[in-house]
């Protein structure tokens, strides 16, 4: 985003020079605002400027990396305050914790490795371990963050305070770029020079947000996660808030992800707390929790709020059964675009008709865009009926098609050799219309 | 859209007269009226007429009237600071001054004004030297009014930003420039001054005025025009306002979107 022609005049010396070629500051700063001048040409212009110039241009929420390789997550890089203005960019990581203090924590790490959920035909995980110095003591958590290590592919976030738990720590785990977690008020130079050391991300809590903008100023350092320190659901949802919503205005301390702690020990509580997380700016959310019941919701939320709104949403397309479909049951073609699906799906779930649904992949638009866009033809239709062997399925030969596109049915039938009924125009009138026109 | 009803003038016969008579009556009728008519806010002008030893009276008793007949806050338009300073001293709610030039000797006496009655404020993107021509001339003037402000502490939502439109059938190469003017004075600040203009400039003296005055508002809206002083009473360009407000996604469609944009 280009800078405003009032955030640069307040950065110029305002000496009026003339050095520049511009007769005025306020001439000159214009000028760079329509990119017609660049900043080099003042003389004047302190360095301290030049890097507040530089900042400002940069993107309200820096990209930070956690881990490395397959498994790395990028977090931050976030324009927006609501979804439908543009787009949530980089989904909340889920980290799931594990104490030093467990027993068996390959056991443990297991369970978490096993977090891995088919959502409409696509792969989603949990995206980070985290490892709790619980014992307060140093070697412990050197020992169980190698565990961690040794056991799963997820990048890490280090838990502790404690500067000297964390060197240990890290001389285990420092080369894969974890997330250390964290500095406060009292360690903030240790943390810090300890990130540094590594090049790894680090944790900054503040016990307010008053305090986190101090440290975070303090630091000296880019690559940071936010925590502005609350713990109650209500306190944490305001500070989310206020960090994306100053972050937006370019106030720079705030122009990182947050980290957040679900922590409740009522796992329903925690999950509900999580979901208000994930949907308020999150970078990352930790769970105690590994039970794939606790999990599987959350992955899903975060799918959800992480699709682009602006791109229709398209279900897989291939054959649905709804009820318990029989030989005899009705074959319903429409379109993998998810409203038209999940209406046709309601309408016949409604109906209580045991049935087939064929999707055709139009990259997910509806049956009349579909039909205009030439992606609902006669040829591909055809072509799901015969990759799906829905064939083989039922002891008839007749397809249902969209009354919307009457005109198909005839080029259609030709083709698929199959039988085309013309269903009604609204998906609505299926079950009076299975009840007048079905005989299979 | 934030719509400022342009009648409460004493270029007008009607309230000439009552200001000559005291007489009430044709400023409360203007006032409900706009109001009714979908204005946020109510120009009111003493016109020239008025002695300028008289002119602060005279607005403190526009200002008064017109409150009290209608529920909006009012423009206070005026060339005299005495006047306006009268209006925003009885004023109640969040007036706004119209205007300042970017001339410094205006800006050093309106904007603190502005800043200190917590009222917004109205800046014409021209100087002593007359109305510039060209759009990047008329920028370089907002932008003097624009760090004005910025130094007095008049926030950018306070400050409407008038790139001056001139009448089409002796100006007309200004037009395409006010509409240049409109789209980068979104450039200026973040977040950006709002714009505004004297609508019924356009058409001075021209035929079909309503038409060309509602034209210019679309295609200024389109350019980013957030306000604008104009005749209210005007059915046709009140209609043409909502569904701007629709295609420019600025309201939520909905088939009743006429009379929807009456009833805010």
């Amino acid at each position: 985003m280009g800078l405003t022609g009032l955030e640069i005049f307040k950065q110029l010396p305002k000496t009026n020079c003339k050095d520049c070629g511009q007769p005025t500051c306020l001439a000159f700063a214009m000028q760079l605002a329509s990119g017609k001048a660049s900043l080099d040409q003042c003389p004047h212009v302190s360095d301290a400027a030049k890097e507040a110039l530089d900042s400002a241009s940069a993107p309200p929420v820096a990209l930070v990396k956690v881990g490395k390789g397959a498994k790395e997550v990028a977090l931050g890089n976030e324009t927006v305050l609501f979804r439908h203005d543009k787009r949530f960019e980089h989904p909340t990581g889920i980290a799931i914790s594990v104490s030093d203090t467990d027993s068996d924590i390959p056991a443990k790490v297991a369970e978490i490795n096993k977090l891995v959920f088919d959502r409409v035909g696509q792969i989603h995980s949990v995206n980070l371990v985290a490892v709790a110095n619980a014992s307060g003591d140093a070697a412990k958590f050197a020992e169980a963050a190698k565990a961690v290590q040794d056991n799963t592919e997820f990048p890490l976030v280090l838990i502790s305070e404690d500067p000297a738990a964390m060197e240990k720590a890290l001389e285990v785990a420092g080369d894969n770029n974890p997330l250390i977690c964290g500095a406060n008020a009292s360690n903030l130079e240790a943390m810090v020079e300890l990130a540094k050391k590594y090049d790894a991300p680090v944790v900054i809590k503040g016990a307010d947000l008053n305090e986190l903008a101090d440290l975070v100023q303090k630091a000296g350092y880019k690559k940071l996660f936010l925590d502005s320190g609350a713990r109650e659901v209500n306190k944490v949802l305001a500070d989310q808030t206020q960090i994306r919503r100053q972050a937006l205005k370019k106030f720079r301390p705030f122009g990182y992800p947050t980290i957040t702690f679900a922590d409740n020990p009522d796992p329903i509580q925690a999950v509900v707390d999580a979901g208000v997380y994930i949907a308020k700016y999150a970078g990352i959310v930790v769970l105690n929790t590994a039970d794939p019941a606790d999990v599987l919701p959350l992955i899903t939320l975060r799918l959800n709020i992480y699709t682009d709104p602006q791109k229709p949403i398209a279900v897989e397309s291939k054959l649905y059964e709804v009820g318990n479909p029989g030989p005899n049951a009705p074959v319903f073609v429409t379109t993998n675009f998810s409203l038209t699906y999940f209406c046709v799906q309601g309408d016949i779930e409604a109906g209580r008709i045991d049935a087939y649904i064929l999707p055709v992949d139009t990259d997910g638009i509806s049956v009349l865009t579909g039909w205009a866009a030439g992606k609902f033809t006669p040829e591909k239709i055809t072509e799901m009926v015969n990759e799906t062997g829905i064939a083989d399925k039922v002891s008839h030969k007749k397809l249902i098609i969209p009354g919307g596109v009457a005109v198909l049915s005839g080029k259609l039938q030709e083709l698929s050799g199959w039988e085309v009924l013309v269903g009604p125009r609204e998906s609505a009138g299926i079950p009076s219309f299975i009840k007048q026109r079905w005989n299979a | 859209m934030i719509l400022i009803g342009e009648r409460i003038n004493g270029m007008f016969k009607d309230i000439r007269e009552a200001i000559q008579n005291k007489d009430p009556e044709p400023v409360r009728y203007w006032a409900k009226r706009q109001y009714e008519m979908c204005a946020s806010y109510l120009d009111v002008n003493t016109g020239p007429t008025v002695e300028a030893a008289d002119q602060p009276a005279v607005m403190e008793w526009l200002v008064k009237t017109a409150q009290e007949a209608a529920p909006l806050p009012c423009c206070i338009d005026s060339t005299n600071p005495d006047a306006i300073e009268a209006g925003l001293k009885v004023h109640k709610g969040k007036a706004m001054i119209n205007s300042t030039t970017a001339d410094q000797f205006k800006m050093d006496i309106y904007i603190p004004m502005a800043a200190k009655y917590n009222a917004a404020i109205i800046g014409l993107a021209m100087n002593e030297k007359g109305v510039p021509k060209s759009a990047s001339d008329r920028i370089a003037l907002a932008m003097e009014i624009v760090v004005n402000c910025d130094m007095h502490g008049v926030p950018m939502e306070d400050l409407y930003i008038d790139p001056l439109m001139l009448p089409c059938n002796v100006a007309q190469e200004h037009g395409v420039e006010v509409l240049e003017t409109l789209r980068q004075i979104k450039t200026l600040a973040d977040p950006a001054p709002r714009t505004t203009m004297g609508l019924s400039n356009s058409s001075q003296r021209c035929t079909n005025r309503h038409l060309i005055n509602r034209t210019f508002l679309i295609m200024s809206m389109a350019c980013g025009l957030d306000s604008a002083i104009a005749d209210v009473d005007d059915e046709e360009l009140l209609d043409a306002v909502a569904a701007a407000n629709i295609l420019l996604n600025k309201d939520i469609y909905c088939d009743s979107f006429l009379k929807t944009f009456r009833s805010k």
